[in-house]
């Protein structure tokens, strides 16, 4: 079978090919989605989505590290295409304490250096999780042993993100409050390292508690640009 | 036609009566044999990592020894899950999967090209820094430094040692193709060029935009676009194109017959590179992206079915009429080849199905994502390499596999596993799926971890089955390997007493007279 003819033409028609694939997927995205700028009221100087801390970015790198996003999600999807909604994930406060609850845009990522979509969901969606843990201490607590607030849970513990210290003087503020299982032994504590700490400080800025305006299209990903 | 499975015949005899041919396999013996053991050796690693990782999704008293896993993922950092399950996919897909790929395209353009291959030193050089850079790659992932990137968790330190591993065995494979002897093109050889002239595209792409680990600033959600295009592009575009040209090329080589409907593969070739890259658009259905791409993506993946139904057909239909004609299937080989082509009609159907809106959102975030995933690296590719080394190391070597029973455990464990760990990923999937989705407001999370457990534990339980086959393969191969060396050390002494030891089971098994002739 004489199939590859002439290597100039075959290598021309693949490079089209190839391009086809590309373009759909590395350049077409990145001119619609790459450079979406925060929404800013007139006469205001409120942006939304507001950036998260500094300690919020470091933690997305032991995010990464650590490989959350093999069991985690950071997605909610339209109530027309799955139950996202309904389990709750698209749930937060806004300012005011009232209830803000909808899909993720592309806008809401802007800020994150780097995005964790995620593929499965082993674990709970973490767009809101910010809403459903009220403090550190909370996380601390879940991160170091989930069995305790859920013994359903198959998340793994993650006792190396903390050390056990002796307490000299008084005991730490972040010392974690421990079930009796857990508990270090007397005149010790166990404290948060710090990628524990940016880490939770990350997960403490995820929470989607305002809300996008959408154009007059009803698209609210749209960049201002093409607003008519 | 004993001759046409001449894999159970005897111990030596593989040279091919081509001359050419001979001095072509001569001329790639070592690279590729690197390539395969180091393959080889990076399935076992990843197999053990899987099983490892698995175990640990498992609730904790399920068996004796998981408390122990468990402890140590608790403890220490390199161990966790989320570090270890990485390090196993990127282990089969970097490790062993890509390495055997660079094997097996060197060994078809060099027999393609009917030119024994200049500088084999290069290719060797290549193959140590690709796995070089798998090794650090490996490494880095378990000391922290992974990107977080789906397939492309190697730090940036790894990526460039992969590269340059990769630009020179590229430049070898460009000077081999070109300094072919005109007048033998075949479609495997457009299919492995298609193989090689992807994987920098990709690569190049993912690693600089996305494996950098310092993304593009204020590209959002772009970056999961490109992920997901580059995991779908390593199966689709690198992976299968890989194992396909493979299959053309060894189905009627080991069957002797042609391939059916030989004429509809172009138009498979064609709309293969030009649909089946649009699977990528599965990953991001219902996500916060523009609705009309994932539209067109779908419309455009769900076509895949022409290519699978072309190309499947044809190779399918091959190994029945060759069965038909000779009347068995004969041979270690052509099962492997078989089971790879049938596997690959499985994994489009996967495709195909997630192609399908509201299948998708059902399936979307659940394990029968790692269901497609295995299908492909697992039943797949690994099927075709198996098939292949089975076919090409006694030719490199000039010496025959040591027992056709080590041979059958390993076929029938990687193919009941395989199996297994499909229905159970795909099944458990659909039940997940239908927890997460369910409409009722009283259902959690957990009730669908619960759901999930068990598929996971049978899962495990089937990864081990694998994962024993692979060991029995690695272990064939390196007695083989041993035998081989003894052979050429020791001489004619030991040749006699090798030569003539009776192969159970071998159906067409040659009298002394044969292989003394």
């Amino acid at each position: 079978m004489n199939f590859v003819p002439n290597f100039r033409g075959f290598f021309v028609l693949l490079l089209l090919v190839f391009m086809f694939t590309w373009v759909g997927f590395v350049v077409f995205p990145w001119l619609e989605l790459g450079h979406l700028p925060p929404i800013q009221e007139e006469g205001s100087t409120d942006i939304t989505p507001w950036d998260s801390s500094g300690a919020a970015h470091a933690g997305e790198r032991v995010y990464a590290a650590n490989g959350c996003a093999y069991c985690h999600t950071q997605q909610v999807r339209a109530a027309t295409s799955g139950a996202d909604i309904i389990r709750g994930w698209g749930t937060a406060k806004d300012e005011d304490g009232k209830e803000v609850t909808r899909r993720s845009y592309p806008r809401d990522y802007i800020w994150q250096g780097q995005t964790f979509l995620g593929n499965s969901r082993n674990g709970a969606d973490l767009s809101n999780v910010a809403a459903r843990f009220s403090d550190a201490a909370g996380l601390y607590s879940y991160l170091y042993d989930p069995y305790v607030l859920n013994p359903h849970s198959s998340m793994p513990a993650y006792h190396f993100l903390f050390v056990t210290r002796k307490v000299s003087g008084l005991p730490s503020r972040d010392a974690l409050v421990l079930s009796a299982k857990d508990a270090p032994p007397a005149g010790y504590e166990i404290v948060p390292t710090a990628e524990a700490q940016s880490l939770v400080a990350y997960l403490l800025s995820l929470k989607k508690g305002y809300h996008l305006k959408p154009d007059e299209a009803g698209i609210p990903y749209l960049p201002p640009s093409t607003k008519s | 036609m004993a001759t046409l499975f001449p894999t159970t015949v005897a111990p030596r005899g593989f040279v091919s009566t081509d001359p050419e041919l001979a001095a072509v396999d001569a001329s790639v013996r070592w690279p590729v044999l690197v390539c395969f053991l180091t393959a080889v050796h990076w399935m076992v690693v990843g197999t053990f990592l899987l099983v490892y990782a698995s175990s640990l999704t498992h609730p904790q008293d399920s068996f004796p020894i998981l408390g122990w896993f468990i402890d140590l993922s608790n403890n220490f950092s390199m161990f966790t899950y989320g570090r270890v399950w990485p390090a196993a996919i990127d282990a089969l897909v970097y490790g062993w999967a890509s390495t055997a790929g660079l094997g097996l395209a060197v060994w078809l353009l060099a027999r393609m090209s009917r030119e024994p291959v200049c500088a084999p030193a290069a290719l060797m050089t290549a193959v140590v820094f690709w796995n070089l850079g798998v090794a650090i790659g490996l490494t880095g992932i378990f000391l922290g430094d992974s990107t977080g990137v789906e397939l492309l968790e190697f730090p940036a330190y790894a990526s460039w040692v992969l590269w340059l591993a990769y630009a020179l065995f590229a430049l070898w494979a460009v000077a081999t193709y070109l300094g072919r002897r005109p007048g033998h093109d075949h479609i495997a050889q457009a299919w492995v060029l298609v193989a090689l002239f992807a994987f920098p595209w990709l690569y190049a792409t993912g690693s600089i935009l996305l494996g950098s680990g310092h993304p593009l600033p204020g590209s959002g959600v772009v970056q999961e676009v490109i992920g997901a295009w580059y995991v779908h592009g390593i199966y689709t575009l690198w992976l299968a194109p890989l194992g396909l040209g493979l299959l053309y090329y060894l189905i009627p080589k080991v069957s002797g017959i042609s391939i059916r409907y030989g004429s509809k593969a172009k138009i498979a070739f064609w709309t293969w590179l030009i649909f089946a890259p649009w699977t990528a658009v599965h990953d991001l259905v219902g996500g916060p992206f523009p609705a009309e791409t994932v539209t067109i993506g779908l419309i455009l993946s769900g076509l895949i079915f022409i290519p699978v139904a072309l190309i499947g057909m044809g190779l399918i239909s091959t190994a029945f009429a060759a069965e038909e004609r000779q009347g068995h299937h004969g041979g270690v080989v052509f099962p492997f080849l078989v089971l790879a082509a049938v596997a690959f009609v499985l994994a489009g159907l996967s495709e195909q199905l997630l192609s399908i809106r509201s299948a998708n959102e059902l399936l979307r975030f659940t394990m029968f994502r790692e269901c497609n995933c295995f299908l492909w690296v697992y039943g797949f590719f690994s099927f075709v390499v198996f098939g292949s080394i089975y076919y090409i190391v006694p030719r490199l070597l000039d010496f025959g596999w040591r027992s056709s029973v080590l041979v059958r455990i390993h076929y029938y464990t990687s193919l009941y596993g395989i199996l297994l760990v499909i229905a159970m990923l795909g099944f458990g999937g659909v039940m997940q799926g239908n927890i997460l989705e369910n409409t009722d407001t009283h259902v959690t999370i957990v009730t669908a971890t619960d759901v999930a457990v068990s598929f996971h534990i049978a899962a495990t339980m089937c990864i081990s089955l694998i994962a024993i086959g692979n060991g029995v393969f690695a272990l064939h191969l390196g007695w083989m390997l041993i035998d081989w060396l003894r052979l050429r050390v020791r001489g004619n002494r030991l040749a006699a007493e090798i030569l003539l030891e009776p192969y159970e089971g071998d159906a067409s098994k040659p009298s002394s007279e044969e292989v003394a002739a």
